[in-house]
């Protein structure tokens, strides 16, 4: 039915990252390792999640003209528990993301998706929503951070890929803030050429 | 006026059931962080003093030496530094100090343990938000910080600044911070007179100031950010 859909929609076909363009601080921030886009994906998923069903069951109860206060504290409050949470058991991961998991609140793809998707939407469609969203969210920073941590640091989710004789001269500004717009650039354009593809094949 | 107060209400609702959800989150976690933190700094502690002498158990004592910056404690320019021992001998065997050093986006904490005659025998980072996969990369023990060891106060500083220490590549803010850091810990400690170049130095000396610190600088958490340039320049060969 349309809740696969639903579910499927935010991975490939209306991707937060690379077709709806939503997301970009924190992902072009996060990705400078695999680890950490594994990380932030997770916590973004997670708090995506609880804010689309809380959003979605009370879409009827909140009114409209106080909602974006309503999502706000409510993505807020997951966020900051995620935080707390994490710090208490996971505090490696906690230490690496630093002061990225405050930033969730105004990662727009959460109120994005509670504006545009779940304050119209039954609990159930929200929900595939979120983990397809979430899911999408988190494979396009991995696709990111993989380039950037292989070319910048010669490794990829810590392991040793490229050797010592490159690690000594990487690519540095693949891990720099300037690598990361450049990359978006031709992963944006790889996109951009397979739907154009797809789209002839099917004219 | 009715809506007015309808809206209210329901925006005080939602947040009510917010603040009751993280308040009794956050009770349940804040023992655990705080027990986290401050074993993390035994561990690092016990890692580091067991560089001075490996395989005895060992007890540690404050004391404090004047004449360093600390910007988390709220006494004006005191070092903490922590007399090591081993138990049933109380002659002193090394001390362990946290030096703090403003990186390219964090304070950071490198803590050192030191013995008697003034050489550096291991240290560890405790906590850095350094830029990552670049400045991040002192937390590697085999970097920078594994190069400190078996040096005095004066051998530490980066080679480009005319020592014997070589950045790390890309991250020389990051890579002088520390070292710099972990020089003036290495020579306010020499100033307060605790370390002797003889070999045959009884434990006899007595110390300039010898009160027992009750704060740990490790507590307050907060990485200040630094407006300065990127940290991009080409570190040393390695």
């Amino acid at each position: 039915m349309s809740l696969v859909r639903d579910l499927t929609n935010g991975i490939y076909r209306e991707n937060p990252v690379f077709k709806l363009a939503l997301g970009m601080c924190p992902f072009l921030a996060v990705t400078t390792s695999v680890e950490n886009a594994i990380g932030m994906g997770a916590a973004a998923t997670f708090v995506l999640i609880c804010s689309n069903f809380l959003v979605s069951l009370f879409r009827n109860l909140i009114p409209s003209k106080v909602r974006i206060p309503c999502y706000i504290v409510i993505i807020a409050t997951f966020v900051t528990l995620v935080d707390m949470v994490m710090n208490a058991y996971l505090p490696d991961l906690h230490r690496s993301l630093g002061i990225f998991i405050p930033l969730i609140v105004v990662n727009c793809i959460i109120l994005g998706r509670a504006e545009g998707f779940a304050n119209r939407h039954p609990v159930l469609n929200s929900l595939a929503d979120a983990v397809g969203m979430g899911v999408g969210f988190t494979l396009a920073m991995i696709i990111l951070a993989s380039f950037r941590e292989l070319l910048g640091n010669g490794t990829w989710l810590n392991i040793n890929v490229l050797g010592p004789s490159y690690q000594n001269q990487p690519l540095l500004i693949a891990i720099l803030a300037p690598g990361a717009f450049i990359l978006l650039g031709f992963i944006l354009g790889f996109f951009n050429i397979l739907e154009k593809r797809r789209g002839g094949g099917g004219q | 006026m009715a809506e007015m107060l309808k809206l209210g209400l329901v925006l005080m609702l939602v947040a009510l059931a917010a603040a009751v959800a993280l308040g009794l989150v956050n009770s349940r976690t804040a023992p655990i962080i705080a027990e986290q933190k401050e074993m993390e700094k035994q561990n690092a502690m016990r890692m580091v003093a067991g560089s001075l002498s490996p395989g005895d158990s060992l007890a540690f004592d404050s004391l404090a030496v004047r004449g360093l910056p600390n910007p988390y404690a709220s006494a004006d320019n005191v070092l903490e530094v922590v007399k090591v021992y081993s138990p049933p001998d109380t002659s002193r065997v090394g001390y362990l100090f946290i030096a703090y050093g403003k990186g390219y986006s964090s304070t950071i904490q490198t803590m050192v343990a030191v013995d008697t005659s003034g050489e550096v025998s291991g240290s560890t980072i405790l906590y850095q938000q350094e830029t990552p996969g670049l400045g991040a990369n002192v937390e590697d023990p085999s970097k920078l910080i594994h190069s400190f060891s078996g040096m005095e106060a004066r051998g530490i500083l980066l080679s480009k600044d005319g020592g014997g220490i070589d950045a790390m590549t890309g991250c020389t803010i990051t890579s002088r911070a520390v070292t710099n850091s972990v020089r003036e810990g290495l020579e306010a400690m020499e100033e307060a007179g605790l370390f002797h170049r003889g070999p045959d130095v009884p434990a006899s000396d007595v110390d300039t100031t010898t009160e027992v610190e009750e704060q740990h600088p490790c507590d307050s958490e907060e990485g200040s950010v630094d407006a300065g340039t990127p940290d991009v320049t080409e570190g040393g060969a390695e």
